[in-house]
């Protein structure tokens, strides 16, 4: 696949960004391609548009990540981008914008998919009311994502402002710096603010698979009434890169999810955590007791902040059902057990998505992920738990 | 199946696909070219994406004799060469492999169901797959019943311990007779519900796309009617020949071959109301009530409003071709159509009056099947006749194949201080809009059955109904044999002159795709 990219020079004007100057050259850029004899080259490109996405860059190194990141979300979503660099650091005040394409002609070469992007630098006092900039440019009608990969742990104005504009919120919950902190405040924001802000966690998605594998178990008739004897969870993590003390989201997100789907209440016995292992006991409707164990593994290299396994067992029944990724990262493998008897295994390849295909996959989604708040919320009751103890 | 399924808490939320139960596919046919290229190629994507549980095996049955060893090689070279990918993955492959089997069957032999039934319950036992069974019917047409008749009469749909299901490849009988003999034959071993006849045009995201434009945009369900269209034109081309199976297009042609059950189906979605649901049944349905209303042909319409051709040499691409009469397998005195225009007239309060041509043939100009909807001129001709007569009305064109996507063509002012009109094709190509691949055809069909969703398969009054339509035709057609133009079109054009000349005679001209 390839790329090509048109810039603009900069609409720079003091009073402000030069909204009908952007959109006059974005609409020339759709042109199709004219030789010198002034006849055209190249069949002109669709422009399509399914959404907005603004793109927060808290700075210029960013730049090259999101740059490859909007290349292949681009070809699955194309739409307008907005990309908001802020420099917060300087106390000059600086607004300018520039607009491009963006189109990628797939292997094949046949097919060439269009998107545009606007990009906006900001710095110093103005990035306060940069969305006043932002919201004229939007494509009218079409759903507005903010691509804001850390959420702000603390009040932050912009963050507030762009989410006012915004239908959805795309966060990264593994790319946190403050995993536990964060993760409390992301439940805060959901208790408060559920109907104004809906959020899409690519961290979540990457999680799909597991959870796609996990639930599988329980379609199997036979399998079904051992779900509700589940007496045992063990998750193994690696520890997030930026903490290696703190679990890891992905481990406290498939918990919460456990507990939210099947009900296991947090009644307030202690945790204890003994170096590696964390210890939770959760309690299950009719009083059986579950035993959650979340193991960290030594640090392994790409892994950081990753689940590794997950092994849920109902002892009595000598059943066990595990799901575990390979060494290499790319596939998971399942095994169910049920006493000596019974045993299958398979392998399935995990989704080598990169993260513009997962944050694509997100543009797709606009109904509210109710199943995914209600894991935030429960892991958030873990979480503050675990620093009361 | 058992009645007291419990549901399953962990499935609920929008990110997680449908999923299967645990099941068996036993594909009868299994050292075929289908199942090569498409078949195991699909279902082996299946579990890649997991969207069968682990819980699954697959069982090839053919008379030749091999092991499982053998058949598991032969297999992984399939995915190789046809999957979309062109690769196996091979830890994935090993997993896949492993419930794969190949056990050697002979249709007519009832002791070799007594071996698969054995194969079978061993899989259930060893891979928890709980007697829920696909079976695929990919041999040669004239086995089916004889399978069917088999698989009953050896207990194997039965379904006390588990579902049963059977997929039946195309073609579906011969004409009306033989297709409600078939059925017939079938029903006295399989319920309805268990009886998955193959449609693949039907896996195609674009037709069922049809469906999505039509009923969940507001805006052309007003306009899906007799007062607005003037008519409707289908196209379903194809530039390959006979490909080395001359001898069977020879005694089937493209009626049989196309018409009565792929166009019917692309048809039936532009003609049928809106179904009160989504459920198989609901929009199975609607699809039936709009070929009933269907106008029976009679001789006279035949020769009146259709045209049979055969192709002579010609070139495509630029390279010469030969004549159908040359094909292999084909006798040099054929009198086979390759190439039919039929007109159809729906009989109802939406479409009386709107004639739908139908054209289908092989080695036209290029390969493509679209759905042209022509509309009416406006009322009016408020900027005058000639400027009007410069601007053609509004059409809507659905391409299914190849570069699906939707065009729609209307009337704008040219920039300049005179008023002047010209057409401009609004363009909407599905590839250029999102790059992401379409699902292939049997991954989809596979899939919806093993999930026990019959909507994109045809129902037994569909397969009857759409012989039914046919029949005259074909009858009409052996009765003039003799009288037959052919070779009438050469290879490479849009089809015979005739249909040029009949559209031209009702004040109408072919699209060119
Ligand atoms: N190929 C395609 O692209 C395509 C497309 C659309 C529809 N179809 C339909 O799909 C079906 C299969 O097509 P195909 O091209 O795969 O045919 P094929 O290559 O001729 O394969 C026929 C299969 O049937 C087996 N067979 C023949 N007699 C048998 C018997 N008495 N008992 C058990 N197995 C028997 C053959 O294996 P042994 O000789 O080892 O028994 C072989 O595996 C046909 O109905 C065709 O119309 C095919």
């Amino acid at each position: 696949m390839e790329t090509q990219t048109h810039n603009s020079s900069a609409a720079v004007s003091v009073s402000g960004i030069d909204v009908s100057k952007l959109e006059k050259e974005l609409a020339a850029m759709w042109q199709p391609a004219k030789n010198e004899d002034g006849t055209v080259a190249e069949a002109g490109t669709t422009r399509v548009c399914v959404l907005n996405l603004i793109v927060y860059a808290a700075q210029q190194e960013d730049r090259a990540e999101i740059d490859q990141l909007l290349d292949e979300v681009t070809e699955q979503t194309p739409g307008r981008s907005i990309i908001l660099v802020a420099d917060r650091d300087s106390a000059d005040a600086k607004l300018e914008a520039y607009v491009s394409t963006r189109c990628q002609t797939s292997s094949r070469g046949a097919k060439q998919v269009c998107g545009e992007q606007i990009t906006i630098e900001a710095s110093g006092p103005v990035i306060e009311t940069v969305s006043t900039a932002i919201e004229p440019l939007l494509m009218p009608d079409m759903p507005v994502f903010l691509w804001w990969k850390d959420i702000p742990h603390y009040e932050d104005k912009l963050f507030n402002r762009l989410v006012g504009l915004a239908d959805r919120v795309v966060i990264d919950s593994l790319a946190f710096d403050h995993p536990h902190e964060d993760l409390l405040r992301l439940a805060e924001i959901i208790r408060t603010n559920p109907q104004f802000m809906l959020v899409s966690d690519l961290n979540w998605g990457r999680m799909t698979a597991w959870r796609s594998l996990v639930a599988s178990f329980w379609d199997v008739d036979d399998y079904r009434p051992l779900l509700d004897q589940i007496d045992t969870v063990i998750v193994e993590y690696d520890p997030p890169d930026v903490a290696h003390s703190a679990i890891a989201p992905q481990a406290l997100l498939i918990i919460g999810w456990l507990a939210s789907r099947l009900g296991w209440q947090f009644l307030g016995q202690a945790p204890h955590s003994d170096g590696q292992t964390t210890h939770f006991t959760l309690q299950a409707l009719g009083g059986r007791e579950v035993k959650i164990e979340l193991r960290a593994l030594p640090d392994r290299e790409g892994r950081d902040g990753w689940l590794a396994s997950l092994t849920l067992r109902a002892t009595q029944a000598g059943a066990e059902f595990r799901v575990a990724m390979n060494e290499a990262g790319t596939k998971l493998e399942t095994e169910a057990r049920i006493g000596d008897a019974h045993h299958v295994e398979r392998v399935v390849a995990y989704e080598q998505k990169t993260e513009g295909q997962r944050l694509s996959r997100e543009l797709g989604l606009l109904l509210r992920d109710r199943i995914y708040e209600a894991a935030v919320t429960a892991a958030a009751q873990l979480l503050a738990a675990l620093s009361q103890s | 199946m058992s009645a007291t399924v419990m549901d399953n808490p962990l499935r609920a939320g929008v990110r997680l696909e449908r999923t299967a139960d645990p099941c068996t596919v036993i594909i009868f046919g299994a050292t075929g070219d289908l199942t090569k290229r498409k078949l195991v190629p699909a279902l082996y994507r299946l579990v890649q994406e997991r969207l069968v549980p682990g819980e699954f095996a697959v069982v090839g049955a053919a008379r030749s004799e091999m092991g499982h060893d053998d058949f598991r090689a032969k297999m992984k070279d399939a995915v190789a060469q046809f999957s979309e990918a062109k690769r196996v993955d091979e830890e994935v492959w090993d997993s896949f492999a492993q419930g794969l089997y190949y056990l050697p069957v002979n249709i007519d032999s009832p002791d070799d169901y007594k071996k698969l039934s054995d194969l079978l319950d061993q899989i259930d036992r060893e891979r928890g797959t709980q007697g829920n069974r696909v079976f695929y019917l990919s041999t040669a047409p004239a086995l089916y019943a004889e399978a069917v008749k088999q698989l009953g009469q050896s207990g194997l749909v039965n379904q006390e311990k588990g579902w049963r299901r059977v997929i039946i490849e195309k073609p579906f009988g011969t004409d009306l007779a033989t297709a409600k003999q078939l059925n017939r034959d079938i029903h006295e071993h399989l319920e309805e519900s268990q009886i998955y006849r193959i449609d693949h045009y039907l896996g195609k995201e674009t037709v069922q796309n049809l469906m999505i434009f039509r009923f969940a945009n507001g805006i052309y369900e007003p306009l899906w009617n007799r007062q607005y269209i003037d008519h409707v034109q289908i196209t379903n081309a194809e530039t390959v020949g006979v490909e080395g199976r001359g001898g069977y297009y020879d005694k089937a042609g493209v009626v049989r071959d196309m018409i009565q059950n792929h166009v019917f189906q692309v048809l039936s979605h532009v003609v049928m109301e809106p179904p009160a649901s989504l459920g198989a049944e609901a929009v199975r349905d609607e699809k039936i009530k709009a070929m009933m209303s269907a106008r029976p042909f009679t001789a006279e319409r035949v020769r009146n409003e259709c045209v049979r051709g055969q192709y002579g040499a010609g070139s495509i691409n630029g390279k010469p071709v030969p004549g159908y009469r040359e094909e292999e397998g084909v006798p040099k005195d054929s009198t086979t159509e390759t190439f039919a225009m039929v007109t159809m007239r729906f009989d109802n309060w939406r479409w009386s009056g709107v004639p739908f041509y139908i054209r289908s043939g092989k080695r036209l100009a290029k390969r493509v099947t679209e759905v042209a909807i022509q509309f009416k001129d406006a009322p009016h001709q408020l900027f005058g006749r000639e400027m009007m007569e410069q601007v053609a009305p509004n059409q809507l064109v659905i391409r299914i194949q190849p570069d699906e996507g939707i065009t729609l063509r209307f009337g704008a002012k040219v920039p300049g201080q005179v008023t002047r009109i010209r057409d401009v094709n609004m363009d909407f190509r599905y590839g250029a809009s999102f790059g992401v691949q379409l699902a292939e055809a049997y991954e989809r069909l596979l899939l919806d059955c093993i999930l026990g969703d019959p909507t994109l398969y045809a129902r037994t009054d569909m397969t009857e109904r759409g012989w039914e339509i046919v029949m005259p035709i074909l009858e009409e057609w052996a009765a003039t044999k003799a009288e037959a133009p052919f070779p009438n079109y050469e290879a490479g054009s849009w089809g015979p002159q005739a249909t040029h000349d009949l559209l031209a005679s009702q004040g109408r001209r072919w699209r060119r795709p």
